[in-house]
């Protein structure tokens, strides 16, 4: 809505006043006159209605008047257009007639369309800080590391919300809510770790252990907030339970190798034996060899190898542990 | 660009000519000329003073012009596009027919969040008081119409500037 002084317009029908003075010092801030013949004041004749009757006063642009020190956040105090009568610039914008210069400001379309940041200069922006400063609030001092803001909020939730130019406020994007928690936060021992990383899948990232879980099938991110941590509940859960089904988990769904009763151990086993027989060495217990330290040393060597892939102090390691086993020291 | 390799393609081909029948005259035909003249001022005797939004034809937004309504529709993964752009229009259509012949230039339209800021420039053709009305009349219609709040920041030039005289 606009201010409209009535009075001063009327006064200004009856009386004879110049009436683009009039218009400038009205509360109507936003009707400049921009001039390029300044100093002219015609003389004011009565109106008599009819548009060749009308005056043409030129009365200087504001800048003139400006000083080098004013207070610029009043000139600009909000984001506006362009107003070439209140901005004390000499600019010139546009693409030059051949052989000229680009065209002057006053009446410039170029510089108006352009967004321009006049009322944010870093004096606006120091008062606009300290007029916030009254609403803000300390931030907790016991919550001075990343480390204790995840002790003490483990789970993190992110939604983001969308500003666009419109008379709409919705966006679709906006319902959608992800949910961050990393699992040595929460309570699990090493089944129920190994059964929710299985259960969630490619949820889960091995390197930052962080359980990521987004949600968006619900039309309302207070929906979708729920059912996510909903989701992450029931994950908790069933974790933590053994189902029957569990005791026929075979050595493919095994997450990691296992030395213990496998065909690994069972050679290595059959083969140190056959070789103590040939020897003709007394009658050796598994447990014995198992617990032998040549032995312990090739199953670290199979685990690394299985677990972490193959690098080069893991192959070597290997090999230097097959020839302690077998007993080979000529090789190099 | 590809008016241009359409018309060099279309002047090779020989002309047309309607098969000569017994006892008929035969029609000349020249080949068609395909030129775009979407927004474009042709260049006369050198008498027509244009602006510097006239003088450049559309090819030149975004290298020597701007864009005369700003709003986030178009960029990427936003909606509702369309409908800025039949608001536009209207909003322009309507300030053409509320200025008779005040218009120095386009308006303007930028969209701050809700509201439309509508940036004219106007000619000092009306008294004051008749401007002063018009302006208060289309910023309070358009705000009913689209249920926003517009705003609308004018200024005045005595004449509108030229750029050149094509």
């Amino acid at each position: 809505m606009f201010q409209f002084e009535k009075q001063a317009v009327a006064e200004n029908m009856m009386s004879a006043e110049i009436y683009y003075q009039q218009v400038v010092t009205s509360s109507w801030g936003s009707l400049n006159t921009s001039d390029e013949i300044s100093g002219i004041h015609t003389v004011s004749t009565r109106r008599r209605g009819r548009m060749s009757q009308l005056i043409r006063s030129h009365i200087p642009p504001r800048t003139e008047r400006m000083a080098v020190d004013q207070d610029w956040s009043s000139v600009y105090p909000t984001a506006a257009a362009f107003k070439p009568a209140s901005v004390p610039l000499p600019i010139r914008m546009g693409y030059p007639v051949k052989g000229g210069v680009p065209p002057p400001k006053e009446g410039n379309l170029e510089l108006i369309k352009i967004p321009n940041f006049l009322h944010l200069t870093p004096p606006a922006i120091k008062k606009h800080c300290a007029a916030l400063r009254d609403f803000c609030t300390e931030w907790p001092s016991a919550l001075d590391g990343d480390e204790k803001c995840e002790q003490h909020f483990p789970v993190e939730i992110e939604t983001v919300d969308y500003v666009s130019a419109g008379t709409s406020i919705r966006n679709p994007k906006a319902r959608i809510v992800t949910l961050r928690v990393k699992l040595s936060n929460l309570n699990l021992d090493d089944h129920a770790k190994k059964k929710l990383i299985k259960l969630v899948g490619k949820r889960y990232c091995k390197d930052t252990d962080v359980l990521t879980i987004i949600t968006d099938r619900c039309p309302l991110r207070r929906q979708n907030y729920d059912y996510g941590i909903h989701l992450l509940t029931v994950l908790y859960h069933e974790s933590w339970k053994t189902e029957a089904w569990e005791s026929e988990k075979t050595e493919e769904d095994m997450e990691e190798y296992i030395w213990e009763n496998s065909s690994s151990q069972k050679n290595a086993l059959d083969t140190l034996l056959q070789i103590k027989a040939t020897e003709n060495v007394s009658n050796v217990t598994k447990e014995e060899l198992l617990a032998s330290e040549v032995v312990r040393n090739y199953r670290n060597s199979v685990i690394a190898l299985k677990n972490e892939g193959e690098t080069e102090s893991n192959m070597s390691q290997y090999k230097e542990s097959v020839k302690k086993l077998l007993n080979i020291q000529a090789l190099p | 660009m590809a008016a241009a390799m359409a018309v060099r393609a279309l002047r090779a081909l020989p002309h047309i000519r309607i098969p000569a029948l017994p006892a008929s005259c035969s029609l000349h035909t020249t080949p068609p000329r395909l030129k775009t003249r979407a927004a474009r001022v042709r260049v006369g005797k050198g008498d027509k003073a244009v602006t510097y939004e006239k003088a450049h034809p559309p090819h030149y937004i975004a290298h020597r012009k701007g864009w005369l309504s700003l709003h986030t529709g178009n960029l990427d993964g936003e909606r509702c596009a369309a409908q800025r752009a039949v608001e536009d229009s209207f909003v322009r259509r309507f300030l053409h027919g509320t200025f008779p012949g005040c218009l120095a230039d386009e308006a303007v339209l930028k969209r701050r969040s809700n509201s439309l800021l509508v940036c004219l420039l106007l000619l000092r053709r009306l008294p004051p008081s008749k401007l002063c009305f018009l302006l208060g009349y289309a910023e309070t219609l358009l705000s009913h119409l689209y249920k926003c709040p517009v705003r609308i920041e004018a200024q005045t030039v005595p004449d509108a500037a030229v750029y050149k005289y094509l």
